[in-house]
């Protein structure tokens, strides 16, 4: 799976993307549990993060897997 | 409902003329530029850099106004974003919007950039102070 940060989050995880390996399905609880296992300072920023799969914000029942390409969104700012 | 979106690093040209096939149509034209400031946060600021996701910004945003344009219809909407550095005075953000009647194109501009604020993946990532923008320049 592909990992995208962006804004502040590049700052806490000192990268703007990665590739993490699933292995199997996993739904929104579990991937963050992923995130956070390898970038533990994601945990505080949870709360206010939204995840997006391949381009559309993924709903509370979303599942992910490798082939995905995921982003996760911090509070936007533009315009 | 014509739609043009765009993400660019350029200034945006705020005097692009509509599509001719719009000018005896509209009879509202209603515009819109989000323009950086020279205080952030109760911080003086030279620019600000914006960063998007932009494959996904670009959808969002394309979503964004065709749910819109459904209640309130028009028959032209451009919206333009600048990512990258942009100083104090220009435009980040130019929605162009043109109906018949203004209703509608003052509805659809509104409705757009409360939406884009919520929902579109563009961050203002750093402010850049006067010294630190002249620093950034090329010699």
């Amino acid at each position: 799976m592909r990992v995208l940060f962006f804004a502040h989050l590049k700052d806490v995880t000192g990268t703007a993307h990665a590739e993490i390996k699933l292995g199997a399905s996993l739904d929104t609880d579990a991937l963050w549990q992923k995130l956070i296992a390898a970038y533990p300072g994601l945990a505080r920023h949870r709360a206010s993060v939204r995840l997006a799969r391949n381009c559309e914000y993924a709903g509370a029942n979303a599942s992910f897997d490798d082939a995905d390409e995921v982003a996760l969104i911090p509070p936007v700012s533009g315009g | 409902m014509r739609l043009q979106i765009e993400l660019t690093t350029q200034p945006i040209d705020l005097r692009r003329e509509l599509p001719r096939e719009l000018a005896d149509a509209a009879g509202a034209v209603v515009e819109f530029q989000g323009v950086v400031r020279a205080e952030e946060d109760g911080h003086a600021v030279a620019a600000l850099e914006y960063e998007a996701y932009s494959p996904m910004a670009e959808r969002v945003m394309r979503r964004i106004a065709e749910e819109v344009c459904r209640r309130h219809p028009c028959l032209f909407v451009r919206v333009t974003h600048r990512i990258g550095v942009v100083p104090v005075g220009e435009a980040a953000i130019h929605v162009v919007a043109a109906a018949r009647h203004r209703t509608e194109a003052f509805a659809m501009v509104t409705e757009f950039m409360n939406r884009l604020k919520r929902d579109v993946p563009i961050w203002k990532t750093r402010a850049f102070g006067r010294h630190e923008l002249a620093a950034s320049k090329p010699q």
